[in-house]
């Protein structure tokens, strides 16, 4: 197609969506929809898959020294663990550290609970270990046990093993949520094309009858869908930036927030999917409901 | 009549169509049309005349035998290439088809701009059409504003625009008053005399009887009466 006729055709898209403004103010309306539905899941899911890190990574595995070995050995045995296979980091905790962040977890006020007597910390040694692939976590565990100096693993099994199926369900439902939405989204768009195509019948057959290929046809069609799909992707963007802005500013009120996923970390991706998705919409949309026409050679759809 | 000059332009041979209602619209229809030729199809309603026109332009395929327009023929010809067989013709309808939301000038620029011409191009071929037609003056109305003869020569204006080597018109003065009709006719004759091959569908008895043209009568899908050997253009 020549580039004087793309001008022209794409003039005349955009001039068809202005005609149609309510059509198009609905389609809008219905893809926005579609895609903030899209966004919540996929940014629920993040903020999920990041809290599950969190506790992914919070020493699921604690392994504490026995009693009565010094320092530099428990050091050495941390050495030993952390050579093992699927142990991703070993942390040595010396026993006073550990005592430290046992009352950080639980608050100035439970100072009291902890004052032993005089200079005496129950806490033995410990090493904290960070695994790479869960599914092997029992066997790494038992491998841990058999390090020598080693006297008990504490290892938040169900925990892991909870993380582990959470991630992978959330996984799953977000990819059927996004399937559906995308094809709900398509069924929406093409129908609402449609409704326009009727006042537009008459069009067509006028430019079938002057000789226009099927693909000058379509060309404004898939203009219109291309602007609209865009269109809505932008409109979604800027709206989830609010909206997220005040759910973290009211979770903040009450809860911990430093845990969730900042705006600008998905915003890119996330544009990318909304106009990958608003883009296809509209044109497959558009493309769909103008099918049956192309497929006709003339008069037989005329407007009388 | 120029029977001799060469292959006709087009040309039917045993052309049956049957609807898929069952409905035998035309039946063993043998025709040929020469360059330059001038036809009035005429015939009851239900003849069989719009059939004959849609299988001119491909907008139905015959049940059997053959359709040949402009070196196109129906049987072999791909979808792909209907639009340029629609090119070599201008189509002129009953109700005008005019699209509404655009000015004259854009309507008859319409088929112009499906053939990616230049605006220069565009400005120069419209205003020409738009003169042969008499409408210079009414370029920037829109349709709404126009009284019927004056949509249909719109629509005339926008079938002549590129140049057709034929104008194929389905009752182009249905919808027009008499006077009109007379006017419209004497276009199409003034773009014949330039060499446009020419087929009308029309009803008026009167019309066909004062131009004095090759006439083809269809009833019940045949062919009842064809003066082309009559040795007309007194
Ligand atoms: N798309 C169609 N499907 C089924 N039957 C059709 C179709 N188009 C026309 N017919 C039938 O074929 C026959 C011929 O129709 P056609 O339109 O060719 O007649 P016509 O001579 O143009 O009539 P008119 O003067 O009323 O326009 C009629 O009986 C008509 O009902
Ligand atoms: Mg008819």
């Amino acid at each position: 197609m020549k580039l004087r006729s793309i001008k022209y055709l794409t003039v005349e898209g955009l001039k068809n969506m202005w005609v149609n403004r309510l059509m198009s103010i609905a389609s809008i309306a219905v893809l926005i929809a579609c895609m903030l539905l899209m966004g919540a899941a996929i940014i629920f899911s993040l903020n999920v898959d990041k809290a599950l890190g969190v506790l992914r990574d919070q020493s699921i595995v604690m392994v504490y020294m026995q009693d009565g070995r010094s320092e530099v050995e428990n050091k050495a045995t941390a050495n030993t663990i952390r050579d093992l296979d699927n142990v991703k980091e070993a942390t040595f905790v010396p026993q006073a550290e550990g005592l430290e962040s046992l009352l950080d977890t639980f608050g100035e006020d439970a100072e009291s609970l902890f004052t032993f007597v005089e200079g005496e910390n129950p806490l033995p040694d410990a090493v904290q270990v960070k695994l790479d692939d869960l599914n092997r976590f029992d066997a790494t565990v038992s491998a841990i046990q058999k390090v020598e100096g080693v006297d008990s693993v504490n290892s938040m099994r169900e925990t892991a093993m909870r993380v582990n199926s959470i991630s992978r369900l959330i996984n799953i439902a977000g990819f059927w949520i996004i399937g559906l939405l995308i094809i709900t989204a398509l069924v929406i768009i093409s129908n609402t094309i449609r409704i326009t195509m009727n006042s537009r019948k008459l069009e067509i057959s006028i430019m079938k009858a002057v000789g226009a290929t099927n693909n000058f046809i379509r060309f404004p069609f898939v203009v219109e869908g291309v602007v609209l799909g865009v269109a809505a992707a932008g409109i979604t963007m800027v709206i989830i930036y609010f909206v997220y802005k005040a759910v973290l500013g009211a979770i903040q009120e009450s809860m911990m927030t430093q845990g969730a996923v900042p705006f600008t970390s998905f915003m890119w991706p996330l544009l990318g999917i909304f106009l990958l998705l608003g883009v296809l919409a509209g044109a497959i949309g558009s493309l769909i409901s103008l099918g049956k026409y192309l497929r006709k050679e003339g008069s037989e759809f005329r407007a009388y | 009549m120029q029977t001799a000059a060469g292959a006709p332009i087009i040309e039917f041979k045993g052309v049956s169509k049957t609807y898929t209602t069952g409905t035998h619209a035309l039946k063993d229809i043998n025709i040929k049309i020469y360059k330059g030729d001038f036809v009035f199809v005429v015939g009851a309603s239900g003849a069989g005349k719009s059939t004959f026109i849609k299988l001119m332009i491909h907008e139905e395929a015959p049940n059997t035998g053959e359709i040949i327009v402009n070196g196109f023929r129906m049987s072999e010809i791909r979808r792909s290439q209907v639009p340029l067989l629609r090119r070599t013709m201008g189509i002129v309808f009953q109700d005008f088809r005019l699209i509404p939301t655009m000015n004259v000038f854009d309507n008859v620029a319409f088929t112009l701009r499906v053939v990616g011409a230049s605006s220069r191009e565009i400005r120069k071929k419209v205003t020409a059409a738009l003169s042969v037609v008499g409408l210079g003056n009414k370029s920037r109305m829109f349709p709404a504003e126009l009284s019927g003869g004056e949509q249909q020569r719109v629509g005339l204006a926008r079938a002549i625009v590129n140049n057709p080597s034929m104008i194929i018109a389905d009752e182009p003065t249905g919808n027009v008053d008499p006077n009109m009709s007379y006017e419209i006719v004497e276009l199409l004759t003034e773009i014949n005399r330039r060499g446009t091959t020419v087929v009308m569908v029309t009803h008026e008895h009167q019309l066909v009887r004062d131009f004095n043209r090759r006439v083809i009568m269809l009833e019940n899908g045949t062919i009842v009466a064809d003066n082309a050997d009559g040795g007309l253009e007194s």
